[in-house]
């Protein structure tokens, strides 16, 4: 389209660009001098965070977890055909950039007295049965809900009409209706579990 | 530092103490590094500063580098963010190397080089809009493809070819005529 | 499961898509009585005219509804809501997405300067602001000053820090509050031990005020 090759113009200047340009002398000297000032880097132990896996989850949710991922990759599909189906213009700001990046984030509370555990959030219009949670082994609950980047409040409402916040969620910024809320931010094609205990 | 010893093992041999061999990586990604800075900024000693910053800060985030071997793609990665902060607080000067005294080593002169077109491109390029300048110089200079230049930019391959073709049309426009 | 993430999915394209208020306030129909649907809308309608996006504004409603909050309280919290979000659109500029306002939105009324986002925005034009303001407002919820949390993010960010990694931090930071470090100090300790080119937060990079 615009490749150099097509055009001898853009060819000739890039040609010129790419000739080396002047250097004041010891430039490298100068740049080792700073570099040997620079503070101590610290042993590799202290980076190994900065490379954890996007799954952020404890054993054994981290295998749940993945597997989530490959099923919201899945969903996008899905959730992309609907969402150009119901594409329609208007001014409206869309909510998710983009289906394609949805990722399935798993909720889980440790609740092993409740009868019923579901999950209520900006996600679900803070619909109080739209997300029931399931009750696995010695009174874990949890539920798989695919979200597309963004940040959501919510809690668990434990035996149809007590909120509980998110043990291991950061909190909502304010109390606007004194119950508490939780909130999980989900990042473009990231997976997190959002989970605690009761 | 061995000639053909590859930008992996002098990372490696300066994360396992050995700063000097940091020399080696300055010295082979000097020139494309002040190339890039210097057409970007449009100004020699700003081109520097930017340049040298951006091998301390390699430095020092060395093992954040997740492909060492591609230690000059994540240099150049730096460095754009580097001439964005710097450009972005002041006005481009207008001319760069003209009139600079005997102080400049000119690392090369190569036959051929011709200062008063160099001097033409350098005006027509400050004035670009710095996203169309760094897209142009990413692509037409480095030599780097559209996937690259997103990952490096953080802007979307669409984007990437309107700044390219819009900053060659204006390019065209004030370069077209100045005869060679 | 394939069923209920099914019904999900459509839910939440329905949410997702950029369809226009008139059906994101349909959705308050029946989850209030009149008199607080009515004020609930106008208050959507008048901030949706000054750009600020009706899902939010309807999702922060149907909380109060979900809780049981009587009408005054969910027309304050969806006014509040309205004018956090206004006032991170002012500093975000008009291009900022739903999600980075609802995000700034947040940090703002954590009280997070608005200098902090403009900032960010200056610097990161064209890029999601979303996690790193997210980000400042979670530290703040966990007790970090609001200055703070805006300056290691920031820090970060100029260190080429970025989403997953900002949300690594934040727990780090977390944690070690958690284990009974003060928040402020449980910060510099993370930063200082991240990123030593930024070790301790250089007063050169709190922004001006506004």
């Amino acid at each position: 389209m615009t490749g150099s090759a097509d055009d001898p113009l853009i060819a000739r200047i890039a040609e010129a660009l790419r000739r080396p340009r002047a250097v004041r002398p010891g430039f490298e000297a100068r740049v080792m001098a700073a570099v040997r000032a620079a503070p101590p880097r610290l042993p590799a132990r202290a980076w190994a965070w900065l490379r954890e896996p996007r799954v952020l989850a404890v054993s054994p949710l981290a295998g749940a977890a993945a597997a989530a991922v490959l099923a919201g990759i899945v969903i996008a599909g899905a959730w992309s055909a609907t969402r150009l189906a119901r594409a329609g213009g208007g001014a409206e700001r869309a909510a998710a950039p983009t289906a394609g990046t949805a990722a399935v984030v798993r909720f889980v509370l440790a609740a092993p007295r409740a009868r019923t555990v579901s999950l209520a959030g900006d996600f679900d219009g803070w619909d109080r049965s739209r997300l029931p949670m399931r009750r696995e082994a010695a009174g874990i609950w949890t539920v798989d809900v695919p979200l597309a980047p963004g940040r959501y409040d919510y809690a668990f409402v434990v035996d149809g009409g007590r909120f509980v916040a998110d043990p291991a969620a950061p909190p909502a910024v304010g109390d606007d209706f004194g119950r508490p809320t939780s909130v999980v931010t989900v990042g473009g094609g990231a997976a997190r579990v959002a989970g605690g205990s009761l | 530092m061995r000639d053909d010893e590859p930008d992996g093992a002098l990372v490696r041999r300066v994360l396992e103490g050995d700063t000097e061999a940091f020399a080696g990586l300055v010295a082979r990604h000097r020139d494309r590094g002040l190339r890039f800075a210097a057409s970007m900024l449009g100004d020699a000693a700003e081109a520097e500063e930017a340049l040298q910053d951006a091998f301390v800060r390699a430095y020092r985030s060395l093992r954040t580098c997740r492909d060492p071997d591609r230690f000059g793609a994540w240099l150049l990665q730096i460095l754009v963010n580097r001439c964005r902060t710097r450009g972005a607080g002041r006005r481009r000067r207008a001319r760069l190397f003209v009139g600079d005294d005997g102080a400049l080593e000119r690392a090369a002169a190569p036959a051929g080089a011709d200062p008063e077109w160099r001097e033409e491109i350098d005006r027509a390029l400050a004035r670009l809009d710095p996203p169309q300048r760094e897209a142009f110089l990413l692509k037409h200079v480095e030599g780097l493809d559209y996937e690259e230049m997103t990952r490096l930019t953080g802007a979307r391959v669409p984007a990437l070819k309107m700044r390219v073709k819009r900053a060659c049309d204006r390019l065209r426009i004030l370069l077209g005529e100045v005869p060679r | 499961m394939n069923v209920r993430v099914a019904r999900i999915v459509l839910a939440l394209g329905a949410l997702a898509s950029p369809t226009l208020a008139r059906s994101q306030v349909e959705r308050l129909a029946g989850r209030m009585d009149e008199g607080t649907r009515a004020a609930v809308v106008a208050v959507v309608d008048s901030a949706r005219a000054a750009g600020v996006p009706a899902e939010p504004l309807v999702n922060k409603a149907l909380e109060g509804a979900s809780k049981g909050a009587d009408g005054a309280r969910i027309v304050t919290a969806v006014r509040a809501l309205a004018a956090d979000i206004g006032r991170a659109l002012a500093a975000l500029g008009p291009s900022a997405t739903a999600p980075e306002l609802v995000a700034g939105g947040a940090a703002l009324r954590a009280g997070v300067r608005p200098a902090f986002l403009e900032s960010l925005r200056g610097r990161y034009p064209r890029e999601s602001l979303m996690v790193p303001l997210a980000v400042m407002a979670d530290l703040v919820a966990r007790g970090v000053p609001a200055d703070t949390a805006g300056e290691s993010v920031l820090a970060l960010m100029r260190e080429g820090v970025r989403d997953a990694e900002l949300v690594a931090f934040r727990q780090s930071v977390e944690r070690d509050i958690a284990l009974g470090a003060p928040a402020g100090g449980a910060v510099a300790v993370r930063l200082a031990g991240t990123v030593p080119a930024v070790a301790g937060v250089t007063p050169h990079s709190t922004p001006r005020k506004p």
